[in-house]
């Protein structure tokens, strides 16, 4: 009984301690260009996040930095992707962030409205970038960061099976897409000859690039813009490959390579990542025998741009080297290098003209994508919409729910929660 | 003691404790197996057993890429640091909760499993401004000095030594014994099994810490192994599932070596306390 009255009190002194909230920073206006730097001479100690691989192999290459550059020096600390947000986001709490790091390009509107991002300063250019991945540096009109590098969603599919199929053709608009799906069913005599996303987190980036491509977008101006006719059209699109039976409405997870490499479902949308990972899978050969081809277009040819953006934080002691550092990174020669070490597709236009990208033909594809590719708006609440998005997708996908309906929902509760900032 | 079941009553319980067994022991055996296949047959449908072709290259990767001796001495400095703490300020605290008499004895004991309903989330910003504004942000102390006490081990020792006969205390009292030589005395020698398990609970604990020391941590020479295997194991949008299986089971040989040689006491000290 005792213990009964102390377990009670104590949950009272939890409840009453949980219950203090944190109050709202706010954001002050930014100038829509960050102030000018030195670039000439620049001293300074740096301090660099960046993740997984991308830590590991920044050394090797910042070593071009430091060289040409004697009185910067540069420390790379490697962070691993898993729970990365958590720690910048403590950090950012703390006053502890690195001057420069790499960070995710969703998270940009939330730091950008924790009031930790410095603006880009004038002397970048920020035509130089793919247009979508330069989109994702802004916050409000002010741009905070480069992006740095970049990567997009292609449909896979198996060159040999379509081949034998009498497909030699890639499909480029929406009807013969469909086309095409059916006849590698019918043809190959597979129970489900594409891969596509019924739901589940990150959904909308397969979702996504059909609506984009039918000219929906998720806002506009300062209102989400969800319940729009491109927008139902493209879902009731996305729907109709799981009612008429030609995508799974439930996938096993992670057997997409598997299934890809053994002919089961011979095609997918996803980014470039996933060659080598099929590759590694198919064994010997495999490359030969499948190939990506562009989002199918029904006004035009979009997909969802990711990657990851460079920053300078506010409390950084040497912003000028800081940015130094960002805008040599986005040297076309320097991103070229960098793709050789790390693989990381250039998020600088000019750096796809260099033979080394243009020698693959796969990745010229992913080259053309990128120039429509589009991202989410930078909303800081982005994150807690797409949770949204995803669960009436997987109503769509899963139970064959009213197109109508789910958007009218995904609508309301994106208005309900806001764009923040 | 004698067996008065049926032999197909027994027959049947082996079969049932057998099959519990291969359920709780085949992904502990597919982690092993799995961490020497290659990524290709990893990822394969249907997957295999037996790796075909065993290869080490995981490991090499691992112990290549990783400073893996700084690492693993940091994870073992703060594990038997937090866990020799524990065991040292866990026993004494409970122990004055339990036997003695002093002011606010109630209200600490409330005060103590009040920060036990309290989820480690809620206080976790909080704890890293205050390291930082304490400067130790970076530190390996950062790491032990926030967990050196528990409620939860405060808690179990204060019920352990509760149900330990007071007379014991009085006739260390009648010797002309101070508090301080009884609880080393007579307390300390009593409390095997809870400190078994405390110590066990909270080593593991330790171990496998991975959100905290990664936020503390501002450069790699503080990392502990968690915080380090899960650097190159997991991509922004793909995982490498071989270099995972075999960092886990790098992390896991440490913990079942600590299990195996103190097993008996842990299950005895389950088995006496009756908690957790």
């Amino acid at each position: 009984m005792k213990i009964r009255v102390l377990a009670a009190g104590a949950m009272a002194v939890g409840l009453a301690l949980s219950g203090c909230g944190r109050s709202d920073p706010g954001t002050s206006a930014a100038p829509a260009t960050g102030s000018a730097v030195a670039t000439a001479a620049v001293t300074g100690d740096l301090t660099m996040w960046a993740m997984g691989a991308e830590g590991e192999n920044l050394p090797e290459l910042i070593k071009d930095f430091t060289a040409a550059n004697p009185g910067i020096k540069v420390k790379v600390t490697a962070v691993p992707w898993d729970s990365a947000h958590d720690k910048f986001a403590n950090a950012i709490t703390a006053g502890t962030t690195p001057d420069i790091a790499m960070v995710g390009t969703t998270w940009m509107g939330e730091f950008a409205d924790l009031d930790a991002l410095d603006p880009t300063p004038g002397n970048i250019d920020k035509a130089k970038f793919f247009p979508g991945a330069q989109a994702t540096t802004e916050v409000g009109g002010t741009s905070f960061g480069v992006p740095w590098y970049v990567e997009t969603r292609l449909v896979y599919y198996r060159k040999d099976l379509a081949t034998k199929a009498g497909l030699t053709e890639v499909p480029k608009d929406w009807d013969s897409f469909k086309a095409f799906v059916q006849k590698m069913k019918s043809a190959s005599g597979v129970k489900y000859p594409i891969s596509l996303q019924p739901g589940g987190t990150g959904s909308w980036q397969t979702v996504m690039p059909f609506a984009w491509s039918n000219g929906a977008e998720l806002a506009s101006g300062d209102a989400w813009t969800m319940d729009t006719p491109q927008m139902a059209e493209a879902w009731t699109y996305y729907q109709s490959f799981f009612t008429e039976g030609l995508a799974d409405k439930a996938p096993a997870a992670g057997t997409t390579e598997a299934d890809f490499a053994s002919g089961k479902v011979p095609m997918f949308i996803s980014g470039p990542w996933m060659m080598s990972a099929v590759e590694k899978t198919g064994g010997a050969g495999f490359a030969d025998k499948y190939d990506v081809f562009v989002m199918p277009a029904k006004q035009i040819s979009a997909s969802f741009i990711g990657g990851s953006n460079l920053v300078v934080f506010k409390n950084t002691e040497a912003r000028d080297a800081a940015w130094k550092l960002a805008d040599w990174l986005t040297q076309p020669d320097v991103q070229v290098k960098w793709y050789g070490i790390s693989t990381d597709l250039p998020s600088v236009q000019a750096a796809w003209e260099d033979p080394e990208l243009t020698a693959d033909t796969k990745l010229a594809q992913f080259g053309i994508q990128m120039k429509t590719a589009k991202a989410p708006p930078t909303f800081p609440t982005w994150e807690q919409v797409a949770v949204k998005f995803d669960s009436q997708v997987e109503k769509v996908a899963k139970q064959a729910a009213d197109v109508a309906a789910a958007l009218k929902s995904v609508q309301q509760e994106a208005t309900s929660i806001g764009t923040g900032g | 003691m004698i067996d008065k079941r049926p032999a197909w009553v027994s027959a049947l319980m082996y079969v049932i404790v057998s099959l519990a067994l291969v359920a709780v022991i085949s992904p502990f055996v597919w982690m092993v197996l799995g961490s020497l296949k290659t990524d290709g047959e990893l990822r394969r449908v249907p997957p295999t057993w037996w790796p075909e072709t065993a290869t080490l290259d995981n490991y090499t990767q691992l112990f290549a890429r990783l400073n893996f001796a700084q690492y693993f001495t940091n994870s073992l400095i703060v594990a038997v640091a937090v866990t020799i703490g524990n065991l040292l300020f866990c026993a004494m605290l409970g122990y004055a909760l339990a036997m003695l008499n002093f002011r606010f004895k109630n209200a600490i004991l409330t005060l103590v499993l009040g920060t036990l309903m309290i989820p480690g989330v809620v206080t976790f910003i909080p704890l890293y401004v205050l390291i930082v504004n304490l400067g130790m942000a970076d530190t390996l102390p950062a790491l032990i000095v926030p967990f050196l006490v528990a409620p939860f081990g405060v808690f179990l020792m204060r019920q352990f030594i509760q149900g330990l006969p007071p007379d014991l205390l009085d006739a260390g009292r009648v010797d002309g014994a101070g508090e301080l030589t009884i609880f080393a005395r007579i307390i300390l020698p009593l409390l095997g099994p809870p400190m078994a398990t405390l110590g066990i609970l909270t080593f593991l604990g330790s171990w496998n810490n991975f959100l905290w020391p990664l936020v503390v941590a501002q450069n790699e020479s503080t990392y502990t192994l968690p915080v380090a295997l899960a650097l190159y194991t997991t991509g922004q949008n793909q995982a490498n599932y071989g270099l995972m299986l075999a960092g886990a089971c790098v992390v896991v040989a440490p913990l079942l070596i600590v299990f195996l040689v103190f097993q008996r006491r842990f299950v005895a000290g389950i088995a006496t306390t009756g908690i957790k």
